[in-house]
């Protein structure tokens, strides 16, 4: 090849679906129909498409090179060739720092940086970071409309929530949204991570049965979670207003669930139960913006705080669904649901010899950390509007989201982890019995 | 006087780097604490003269003094009352002078405290301005016919004071201290006042000494309507002290106390025309959490509060020093947690702080102790090592006030621990006879016999910190890593051109870290302890795994053309 690559659409059009099928972000194997919708060479080595497979729409930069002079960045990545054309090699431009980077420039003109690192392994789309401050999520399947989480922490960071990477750079085209460029949350560990070294290093402790006075407390970290978290809601309803709470509705998508999920369990009829006085509660607080799928993995550690990541809502909902709003208690019981969660992982680590000895502690630091947690969200300024009512109705509210979240689980662990079925299922015995 | 300072002034360390104190370990002694060459129970300076073999043996570059001035002794010296002269148990000026001579011959700095806030009530200037309202150094101190005035400033000693204010029942006023009630401050809005103090800082420069620590600069002058700390009456007068200095006396250092959020402490390095070097104090009891918390958000968060500092200033970093462990600088949720944590005994509890030493305050656990130095060696700033910590020492929390740190240097197993010939009951001090931190099981002589004692261990570390400049001038970037209980950083100059990959494990268990290193892709990391190479860096995360309390130091050097590993060694 001399010169630049030559880019051939045909040969293109005919290489992708078996590069679709390798590809993590794109599910199922090859496509049986396939098209380019949009090409434009965004750089003289660099055709960026959006590609119609089987009805699904998705984002392809494809780089090229000289057959005869692979680059060294492809050595080890056979998944991301596309094949040759000609005497052009094509190739997953994502993978190419030098294309990378003028994709940068695409989404976020005015940065300048010197390096780039893939961010870890990544499932759904392509996130790259450059110079350990900035990093570009390339979405690879293409919906329509705004993406939620770029829409969420948008709005957010414009009235003034500082707990969030708001977008520096967002490409769109046709009101969909490409790609977005983000602050880099440099040093950063989710909440499930630094709750899990807090848990083994209680589970590891001699003489101590009060999680408070274990080296590795998660207690002032519960606590600063809450605030951060009843600020967001704060800052949630300012940016997308407020409104009357549907309660009926809620408690009918509750009880829908319980049909699905609880028809077989002898807790039934008590949870029906639960969820009914829900109904009849008079006070709520109006509905919001929320969260929408609020766990310990969704919030990171970083110097300046915690920050609250993907506001996706729960990815197998569809788009208009996930906007709809809700109480901000679904969110706050999420988290304390999280909390279960990782002291019974945490549990499951060690030998099961220890785990009868252990269990009153995992007990005991979910109970501290429930408690600083909901310590730290309600004496936060302007989260009592949104909550409503009185302090013994937001308890019987919180109570019916949280057995609402559990029933979820036990549903989501039936199907996918019937060894886990235990942990959401004492979750919904304790709620019932402390009702 | 000037003769014997101008032939002081011709010792070699003069001539050498402006900037020493940019990549110098300092060690902090206390006179009385160290060696007693004349058999009366109280270490002298002809005994701490005796001693600098043992610290030049350490590698140690800058001798700090506690006070060592005529006074009274009930602030541990930090009261003066007569900043000419020294404490007789000391010795006199010309055993100052020798220490001087000799330490300069061995290449070792030497810098002392000194109190510019306050005097002790037994200087004669405070007993000159106590006779009378009119006589010349009446308006010496800051004098008041009521205890109302500057009521928002705080008191530091609660534990012993109730005010800021203290009758006289001399001159029948009222006077300003904010440290006990027998230190006067004195009046820094007396043009007199301002002269005396620059005339003594002149007289120990004269002498040959390197510099001075400076205890409480914030509080200088008052002001109404403030909380009389960091105003901006005291930087200016700071800055002329520097420019005093500077002019006379180039290549000295002034290292400022100024217990303060770093935010307000960098205002004391000026524009570099201020203080050349500062205590950071916030981070010394993070370090402590984030091992206990083993996570290392402690740590991080202080250090991305932490603003830049000028050209040519440098922070000074300790784990442990005479007082105690500082936690004014801490959220009243961590201080309640650094208490139960390391504080059980009330007993230990002093003021806003503890008082301990570094090995019972982690439990005597060496792997921690080592990881706590290593951390201190590898960050940005100046390390401080307090006397009697190289080898593990122990403390006595049964003596009164700060004394439980202070008691004498072990060094052999012989009676007294080999610090003094003088009958036990003579003493300043007891030492520690326990049998876990006595000076039979714990004293340098044993050490030194020992190759994997914490002497030797420190020995070494300073000896690679030292071929390593880049850990005093170099530049830090973190490193991000998913395990919260790892601490990853970079430091780098590029001036020399060395980079340096510090990792520390802050957790009890084993543990993993993939560190994002693709910027260094093709350097091998070189352990910088044993010269050992590790696998090269690649486009992957490099992977590494630390024991409990581990750390490694890297040194990442480019080897692609030489086989084998060379010589290269910065």
């Amino acid at each position: 090849m001399s010169g630049l690559p030559k880019f051939d659409l045909d040969d293109i059009r005919r290489l992708l679906p078996s590069f679709l099928a390798k590809q993590r972000w794109y599910s199922g194997g090859e496509p049986d129909t396939i098209g380019i919708e949009q090409d434009e060479q965004l750089h003289d080595r660099m055709l960026w498409l959006l590609v119609d497979a089987d009805g699904k729409r998705y984002q392809v930069p494809v780089g090229g090179c000289a057959t005869s002079a692979p680059p060294d960045f492809l050595h080890g990545h056979d998944a991301s060739i596309v094949g040759a054309s000609n005497d052009v090699l094509l190739y997953d431009a994502t993978l190419d720092p030098e294309l990378a980077t003028a994709l940068l420039s695409v989404v976020a003109p005015d940065e300048d940086v010197t390096y780039v690192r893939p961010m870890g392994a990544e499932q759904s789309n392509t996130s790259l970071v450059f110079d350990d401050r900035l990093v570009l999520k390339v979405f690879r399947r293409v919906h329509d409309g705004a993406n939620p989480d770029i829409e969420v922490t948008a709005a957010l960071g414009g009235v003034g929530f500082k707990h969030v990477a708001a977008p520096v750079g967002v490409w769109e085209r046709d009101q969909r949204h490409l790609a977005v460029v983000q602050p880099y949350l440099q040093g950063a560990t989710d909440g499930w991570a630094l709750a899990l070294t807090s848990l083994r290093d209680l589970y590891a402790s001699e003489h101590i049965d009060d999680p408070a006075q274990a080296g590795g407390d998660f207690g002032a970290e519960a606590r600063r979670l809450g605030e951060v978290t009843a600020a967001m809601h704060v800052a949630l309803a300012r940016a997308f207003g407020t409104d009357k709470a549907d309660v009926g509705q809620w408690v009918g998508v509750m009880l829908r669930q319980l049909e699905r999920v609880g028809a077989e369990q002898p807790w039934r009829s008590q949870a029906e139960k639960v969820f009914q006085s829900f109904a009849s509660l008079a006070n709520r607080g109006p509905s919001i913006r929320v969260h929408g799928d609020y766990h310990l993995g969704q919030a990171v550690r970083t110097d300046a705080g915690w920050f609250v990541l993907d506001f996706e809502g729960e990815p197998a909902r569809p788009l208009a669904e996930r906007r709809l709003p809700s109480s901000p208690l679904k969110d706050v019981s999420g988290m304390l649901r999280s909390f279960h969660y990782a002291a019974e992982v945490a549990l499951r680590e060690r030998e099961e010899t220890d785990v009868k000895r252990l269990r009153p502690l995992a007990r005991a630091w979910e109970q501290r950390n429930r408690k600083k947690f909901l310590d730290g969200y309600l004496a936060t300024d302007g989260i009592d509007e949104l909550l409503g009512g009185n302090e013994k109705d937001t308890e019987a509210a919180l109570n019916a989201w949280e057995l609402d979240k559990a029933v979820y689980e036990v549903g989501y662990e039936l199907g996918h982890r019937p060894d886990w079925v235990a942990i959401p299922e004492s979750a919904v015995l304790r709620i019932l019995e402390e009702e | 006087m000037s003769e014997l300072g101008d032939h002081i002034q011709l010792t070699p360390t003069e001539a050498s780097d402006p900037r020493w104190y940019q990549k110098a370990v300092f060690y902090e002694v206390g006179v009385r604490g160290f060696y007693d060459s004349n058999d009366d129970g109280f270490g002298d300076l002809r005994g701490l003269t005796e001693k600098l073999d043992y610290i030049e043996w350490l590698g140690v570059d800058c001798l700090w003094l506690l006070p060592f001035y005529q006074s009274p002794l009930r602030d541990g010296g930090y009261d003066i009352a007569d900043f000419f002269s020294i404490l007789p148990e000391f010795g006199d000026l010309a055993d100052a002078m020798t220490l001087l001579e000799e330490a300069h011959r061995r290449g070792i700095r030497v810098v002392a405290d000194l109190v510019v806030n306050h005097t002790s009530d037994q200087h004669p200037w405070f007993q000159e301005s106590r006779q009378s309202r009119d006589n010349p150094k009446s308006d010496w101190y800051v004098w008041s016919d009521d205890d109302q005035k500057y009521k928002d400033a705080r008191i530091i000693f609660v534990d012993t004071e109730s005010s800021n204010w203290s009758w006289d029942p001399v001159r029948q006023q009222y006077f300003w201290h904010r440290f006990f009630s027998h230190q006067p401050d004195l009046n820094y809005d007396n043009e007199e006042v301002q002269q005396a103090m620059i005339d003594v800082v002149k007289f120990w420069l004269d002498l040959g000494l390197d510099g001075f620590r400076v205890d409480a600069v914030p509080y200088l002058f008052e002001r109404e309507g403030t909380n009389c700390e960091n105003l901006p009456e005291t930087h200016e007068y700071l800055k002329r002290l520097r420019k005093e200095v500077d002019a006379s006396f180039p290549g000295r250092v002034l290292l400022a106390e100024a217990n303060q959020w770093p935010a307000d402490v960098v205002e004391y390095f000026g524009q570099g025309d201020e203080f050349h070097m500062c205590f950071h104090f916030p981070i010394m009891p993070r370090m402590f959490m984030s091992v206990r918390r083993e996570q290392r958000y402690p740590i991080t968060e202080i250090l991305s509060q932490t603003p830049e500092i000028p050209e040519g200033t440098q922070w000074g970093m300790f784990l442990r020093n005479h007082d105690e462990l500082t936690l004014e600088m801490v959220t009243d949720e961590e201080r309640d947690y650094m208490y139960a944590e390391y504080a059980k005994d009330p007993r230990m509890r002093r003021n806003v702080g503890i008082s301990r030493r570094l090995a019972p305050l982690v439990e005597n656990d060496r792997r921690v102790a080592e990881l706590l130095h290593a951390m201190l060696f590898s960050m940005p700033g100046s390390p401080v090592l307090y006397y009697g910590d190289e080898i593990g020492m122990g403390d006595n929390i049964y003596l009164g006030d700060r004394d439980g740190v202070r008691t004498p240097m072990q060094w052999t197993p012989d009676r007294n621990g080999g610090f003094s010939k003088a009958d036990f009951a003579r003493l300043y001090l007891p030492p520690l006879m326990d049998p876990v931190y006595g000076y039979q099981a714990v004293n340098v002589e044993a050490e030194m016999r020992d190759p994997s004692s914490m002497l030797h261990w420190m020995k070494r570390m300073l000896e690679v910190r030292k071929q390593h400049p880049v850990f005093g001038t170099g530049s830090m970037e973190f490193i991000s890593v998913d395990n919260p209980s790892v601490l990853a950083y970079v430091r780098r100059e590029a001036e020399s051109g060395d980079t340096i990959l510090c990792v520390n494990n802050l957790s009890r268990f084993a543990q993993p870290a993939e560190l994002p290193m693709q910027q260094f892709d093709g350097l091998t990391p070189i352990e910088l302890l044993g010269r050992v190479p590790f696998p090269k860096i690649g486009e992957l995360p490099y992977f590494v795994t630390l024991g409990p309390y581990q750390f490694y130091w890297f040194q990442l050097v480019d080897q692609s053309g030489s086989e084998d590993r060379g010589g290269d060694d910065a």
